[in-house]
């Protein structure tokens, strides 16, 4: 694919001394959301940071614009233009809505395109971070991203503790971003949700890319999904671990074990 | 009596001062740093064995300012480059290992209490006014307007300019301040090393009023720290008032013949019953659990 913004190729990444992503290649392209898609395990998180610069990559290369980062600091990675929404709406919360902003401004973000993305902020700009609802914190933590002028963009579970509409709420805004020609590489646990605003897709089991193509092939593919993501269809109604896979009342591969991939790989949660 | 308020004062300048020290670092960068008052002690005879050797005192204190901030930012970057992901009390530990460390030093190259008093300047000894027939000194004034200073100015730094708002942002979440761009390594030796040359002046204006031996400026930590509690390790106004505070309990019981030569432990005191009084309502486990 050519015209990517962000490009990885061949990466694998530990966290501590425990290998959890494994020859990931992949490419983000600029006014468009890719999505990782993969059960709880996977290595999404692990990615993530990893391209972040967060925990370290052991072997491959990224690209940002051309420039290769993969032996960035995570603040220089930053400076390149790699904006990173973090799990767990991660506000400076003693700092107030404004601050949060502008200690991230940088280019030509400015408040005023965050506050046009986001009103709801703007009556809120002198309130500590720390006081705001869910919601509102994550749309801090997005605008932060968005005045750091970016030129991508890695959300990482942006729904997690959050009422529907909310979340809608914010994939609108993931949609402007995109309108504003910035790249977007969405983790996300609602994958009906994320394959309708999603133009590539990407998903992992062990820390293996094992699809990728357009999201066209994943929608409503309920089973294909869930093949996908635990190796097996699923055989019985009650597994239905993963929140994309509702109930099948056939399952295809009724010899096979439908097992979860659990292996050791820990999420990244805590930090 | 009033004469040791008075002398109180100019110890609860300087305590102040010790007190924001310790405060700014865990604020800023989040490690208590038992080593503080002992690297500012290496940078102060830095400075004294300059002078010494008939450097002029201003220049030699400039030296041994950068000599303090040196170390500190050594210091910093060892706690940054393979600390960084430990926990509060590693860290603090890391600091306590460092104090031993220097204070062993600083007996080996400047002597114990004994042998190795050195005559720090005292450029701030001429009487400011007099209260009734006690003579106030100028360093009174000094240490006192050099707290205030600190603790407006940092204030200010900290709430109107945007290098201070990387540093508050750097100190609640430090990892997430690196993904919005802030070069969180340098600026915590950058804290590291201002911390350090603020230490090193510090020491130097309290040396020649406690004898100016090693040992004893090195162990103003323990004095620095009961201040830092009664600013909860946070409040820079607080501890500038709990600085003034100790130093005016220390003047009462040097004043008070019966209890004159168990002052030492003032700080120790201080420390207790504020433990004491801010856990009074807390569960231990939970509580403590931070």
């Amino acid at each position: 694919m050519s015209g990517e913004i962000l490009r990885l190729r061949d990466v694998s990444i530990s966290r501590g001394e425990v290998p959890i992503v494994h020859d990931v290649s992949l490419d983000v392209v600029p006014g468009a959301v890719t999505l990782i898609l993969g059960a709880n395990g996977a290595g999404k998180t692990t990615l993530m940071d990893g391209i972040a610069g967060l925990v370290r990559n052991t072997s491959g290369t990224i690209h940002l614009d051309g420039v290769a980062i993969e032996r960035f600091p995570t603040y220089r990675r930053a400076q390149a233009g790699l904006g990173y929404v973090e799990q767990s709406r991660t506000v400076f919360r003693t700092l107030t809505v404004e601050q949060n902003l502008l200690v991230s401004q940088a280019g030509k973000g400015d408040l005023d395109m965050v506050y046009r993305l986001f009103p709801e902020l703007e009556k809120r700009r002198n309130l500590q971070a720390g006081h705001l609802s869910g919601g509102e914190q994550q749309m801090v933590v997005l605008g932060r991203a968005l005045i750091s002028d970016p030129k991508v963009v890695l959300i990482d579970e942006m729904s997690l503790g959050l009422a529907p509409v909310i979340v809608s709420r914010l994939m609108k805004a993931v949609g402007d971003l995109v309108g504003l020609g910035i790249a977007v590489l969405l983790i996300e646990q609602f994958a009906h949700l994320a394959l309708e605003v999603g133009t590539n897709a990407y998903v992992l089991r062990k820390g293996r890319v094992i699809f990728s193509g357009p999201c066209e092939e994943l929608r409503g593919a309920d089973q294909r999904l869930h093949e996908l993501y635990f190796g097996a269809a699923p055989a019985t109604a009650a597994d239905t671990a993963a929140p994309v896979a509702r109930p099948v009342a056939q399952p295809v591969a009724a010899g096979t074990p439908a097992v979860p991939s659990d292996g050791p790989e820990p999420e990244g949660g805590t930090r | 009596m009033l004469n040791s308020v008075i002398a109180g004062l100019t110890s609860g300048g300087v305590y102040a001062l010790l007190g924001l020290c310790v405060v700014l670092t865990y604020r800023l960068v989040a490690v208590v740093n038992f080593s503080m008052a002992a690297v500012g002690s290496m940078g102060a005879f830095v400075m004294v064995t300059l002078t010494d050797t008939g450097l002029n005192a201003w220049l030699a204190l400039v030296v041994g300012a950068v000599a303090g901030a040196v170390l500190a930012a050594l210091l910093g970057a060892v706690l940054v480059r393979w600390f960084g992901e430990h926990d509060e009390r590693t860290k603090a530990a890391v600091t306590v290992g460092v104090y031993v460390a220097l204070m062993a030093v600083g007996l080996r190259l400047f002597g114990n209490t004994t042998s190795g008093a050195r005559r720090f300047p005292a450029p701030f000894d001429a009487p400011a006014f007099t209260v009734g027939s006690v003579v106030v000194p100028q360093s009174v004034l000094v240490s006192l307007a050099f707290a205030v200073l600190i603790t407006v100015g940092v204030g200010l730094l900290l709430s109107r300019t945007r290098v201070g708002l990387r540093l508050q942002a750097l100190s609640e979440r430090p990892s997430t301040a690196q993904v919005v761009g802030i070069p969180a390594p340098r600026l915590a030796v950058a804290v590291w090393a201002a911390i350090g040359a603020i230490s090193t002046l510090v020491i130097v204006l309290v040396a020649p009023r406690l004898g100016g031996d090693f040992s004893t400026l090195g162990k103003l930590i323990n004095t620095a720290l009961a201040v830092a509690m009664l600013g909860a390790f946070r409040s820079l106004p607080l501890t500038l008032a709990g600085g003034v505070v100790l130093g005016l309990l220390e003047g009462l019981s040097a004043s008070l013949e019966a209890i004159q030569q168990y002052r030492g432990i003032v700080p120790f005191l201080v420390i207790l019953v504020l433990l004491w009084w801010r856990s009074r309502g807390e569960i231990w486990d939970t509580a403590h659990s931070r």
